[in-house]
């Protein structure tokens, strides 16, 4: 008979969380309670609680200890804390692009805020989890309510299809990745990734080991949309309420991203020669298939879909020269844990402006953008300076995220790692093309209807635009701000 | 053969004698008894009445809500019962934890009942 | 114990689960394709936990648990989704569902 003892927990360390659950039951009481009367506040309450949610997080970072609790299966260390901030603060400027755009339509107001925070909270634990089962609720926490939000235009066709192949897509990613865990638990007997690192050792890697690997890394490879799992991902996002493709393709990608850099980075750290060929195939697949695809498309949210799968793949690529740097793999997931926040501000803020423009012109068609600068110069400006910074043009923050990236493939000066930096070079420079065009159609094409009165934003919408504008400028005039957070980002393993 | 494999070996000579004994009970039975066929015999059996309408019918979609609802609950039972098994065990740490999870679910049902889904109309 | 018959059970439930999920155009049947790739999941779990035994065996089963939870409230959400297609086409064939094209 096992005896039971009674597990430590830090309550301060949970505080996020449990300031994120209360926020997001109190939305449900208060919507339940108040019904039509108070709906309007739910908007308010969702981005109140994720700034409150930041407080613990801030008290934790001045203490600067590490906490672990549970046998290890939930750490709260200097990654979990940078993460857990980027998780807070684009869900924050995810909440202020909703509130008018959801008030206006025909959408529940109160279950909308809800199952953004109960995803927002998914991903918090997915920034501690160390442990397969708290990965494993971390992820499904986080996707299920996105599976809804994604179609949560209820009556629209394109809307029940974003859901659907989201939903169908998404759910056999993670029974793949769960029958892989399987295996590698069956491996080592151990669920808690150090424990997995340490039981799967360092030789050659058996058949079971090699398929189990494969198997969660693929999982994980259509949450961040790689080639070739990233079918879902265009449809998805244009069927999707405007806000939630934003979500989706920055806080849920970090999701999956976090979850790579846990696993690969921790538990199969000592079977490189697994994953390492294949994250640099997704990673040269995922840039380039992104961006040649990009340039054909004439709807600005799926141009901006495949530029995301694109980005994807640029951020795959320091998965790729693990072990080949002189200061270990430090130096990778720092790499992508920077390029992680600066496309986090450079692409919400894209989004935030096609909102803003599709309030008036109802469309995202490439064409709707024409002549954007005569009656809305400022927008114009902004969606420009937006594109051009995930161009990586300085000094706009994207220059910054490349150089990061380019940084830690020039260090590992293997063959192989040069050859993905050239690809990442040239890619760079075709992604450049359709960025342009966005900003071509604004300043040079006439406007489409001929309708030039301005566009009307609220001011949420407008915060959420300046937020994301001054992140992505201040980053780029002074990339030291970000430097050390993501100095900061590296695991205690 | 492993000790493993014997143990099914019984199964499976069990699972013959059974299909043997089945198979000797209705031929015999068939051998014995008279045999006249009528239209009526073969018509589906519904509490002794003539049937009414086709034997296919689709099942209303609303119950797919309260399908959906028990399925719901009855899974976090799993939860419950290890915890119920061992109650003593985990003293007040586990009866206060227990006590969160069951109010975390008890959100869901008062949901349920606001948006009157547990009527049925 | 010999742990090869309950992986081939499992790997052969993942095959028929897969497979399902890639060739049948009927919603439902998609999401007990799903189902089956999950128990498949369930079975490796059980019987690698039993293989280790002590602390392992409980770890498998405690994961087990989780994957039915969370598989129930998956396919809860998965029959809403096809559930608001039917209401909106009238029918639950997948390969209908094909406004965008990927």
């Amino acid at each position: 008979m096992l005896s039971f003892v009674q597990p430590n927990i830090d309550y301060h360390a949970l505080a996020p969380e449990l300031v994120l659950v209360g926020a997001l039951l109190l939305i449900l009481l208060v919507d339940l309670v108040f019904e039509d009367r108070a709906r309007w506040a739910t908007s308010s309450l969702a981005g109140l609680g994720l700034l409150a949610a930041l407080i613990p997080i801030i008290t934790l970072a001045v203490n600067g200890h590490d906490r672990s609790m549970f046998g290890g299966a939930y750490v709260v260390d200097n990654f979990a804390l940078v993460m857990k901030a980027v998780f807070l603060l684009a869900g924050y400027v995810v909440v202020l692009m909703s509130t008018d755009y959801i008030g206006e339509g025909d959408y529940y107001e109160g279950e909308y805020y809800f199952m953004l925070l109960s995803s927002l909270f998914g991903m918090l634990i997915m920034a501690s989890a160390r442990d397969l089962i708290s990965i494993f609720i971390a992820l499904e926490t986080l996707s299920i309510p996105a599976y809804l939000l994604a179609g949560w235009r209820k009556r629209d066709l394109k809307g029940n299809e974003a859901s659907l192949k989201y939903y169908l897509l998404g759910v056999f990613a993670s029974a793949v990745m769960l029958y892989g865990m399987s295996l590698i638990f069956g491996v080592t007997g151990s669920t808690v990734l150090t424990d997995i690192r340490d039981g799967l050792g360092s030789g050659e890697s058996v058949p079971i080991i090699t398929v189990g690997i494969l198997f969660v890394v693929i999982g994980f490879a259509f949450k961040v949309s790689a080639v070739p799992f990233h079918t879902w991902a265009p449809d998805t996002y244009e069927g999707a309420p405007t806000p939630i493709t934003a979500f989706l393709s920055v806080a849920s990608k970090a999701a999956g991203f976090v979850a790579l850099l846990e696993l690969v980075f921790i538990a199969f750290e000592g079977h490189e020669e697994v994953w390492k060929p294949l994250f640099w195939i997704l990673a040269a697949i995922t840039m380039t298939v992104g961006n040649l695809i990009a340039l054909r498309q004439t709807n600005v949210v799926r141009m901006l879909a495949y530029s995301s799968v694109a980005q994807a793949g640029y951020m795959l690529a320091p998965f790729a020269i693990a072990g080949d740097l002189s200061g270990g793999n430090v130096g990778a997931i720092k790499a992508v844990v920077t390029y992680l926040i600066i496309y986090a501000a450079m692409n919400l803020g894209a989004f935030a402006v096609v909102i803003a423009v599709a309030r008036k012109t109802r469309s995202a068609e490439l064409s709707s953008f024409g002549g954007l600068f005569e009656y809305a110069p400022g927008l114009a400006v902004l969606l420009a300076a937006f594109v051009f910074a995930l161009a990586g043009i300085p000094p706009l923050g994207g220059w910054y995220a490349k150089l990061a990236i380019l940084n830690v493939l020039i260090d590992a000066s293997t063959p192989w790692a040069t050859v993905l930096a050239v690809v990442v070079a040239v890619n760079s420079v075709i992604a450049l093309f359709y960025y342009a065009s966005v900003a071509r159609e604004m300043l040079m094409r006439p406007v489409a209807d001929g309708d030039r009165t301005p566009v009307t934003i609220p001011a949420s919408l407008a915060a959420s635009i300046g937020l994301c504008a001054v992140s992505t400028i201040a980053i780029g005039v002074a990339p030291n701000l970000i430097a050390r957070f993501s100095d900061l980002a590296h695991f205690v393993s | 053969m492993s000790e493993f494999l014997r143990a099914y070996l019984t199964v499976a000579v069990f699972a013959a004698f059974a299909g043997l004994l089945i198979a000797g009970v209705l031929g015999l039975s068939r051998l014995i008894r008279p045999n006249r066929p009528t239209p009526q015999k073969l018509l589906t059996y519904e509490s002794g009445v003539d049937p009414v309408g086709s034997g296919f019918s689709q099942s209303q979609v609303r119950y797919y809500i309260f399908a959906l609802l028990f399925v719901m609950f009855d899974v976090e039972a799993v939860f419950i019962f290890p915890w119920a098994m061992r109650l003593e065990l985990y003293q007040v740490f586990g009866l206060v934890e227990m006590a969160v999870f069951i109010v975390i679910l008890v959100f869901g049902l008062v949901y349920a009942w606001r948006k009157g889904v547990l009527r049925w109309v | 114990m010999l742990i090869n018959q309950f992986l081939l059970l499992g790997a052969a439930l993942f095959c028929i689960g897969v497979y399902g999920v890639l060739a049948r155009k009927n919603g439902v049947l998609v999401l007990m394709s799903i189902e089956l790739i999950l128990n498949a999941v369930n079975i490796n779990l059980l019987a690698f936990g039993a293989m280790h035994q002590g602390p392992a065996a409980i770890t498998g089963q405690v994961f087990a648990l989780f994957i039915i939870t969370v598989a129930a409230a998956e396919v809860g959400v998965g029959l809403a989704i096809v559930l608001l297609i039917y209401r909106n086409r009238t029918s639950v064939d997948l390969s209908e569902v094909d406004l965008m094209k990927g």
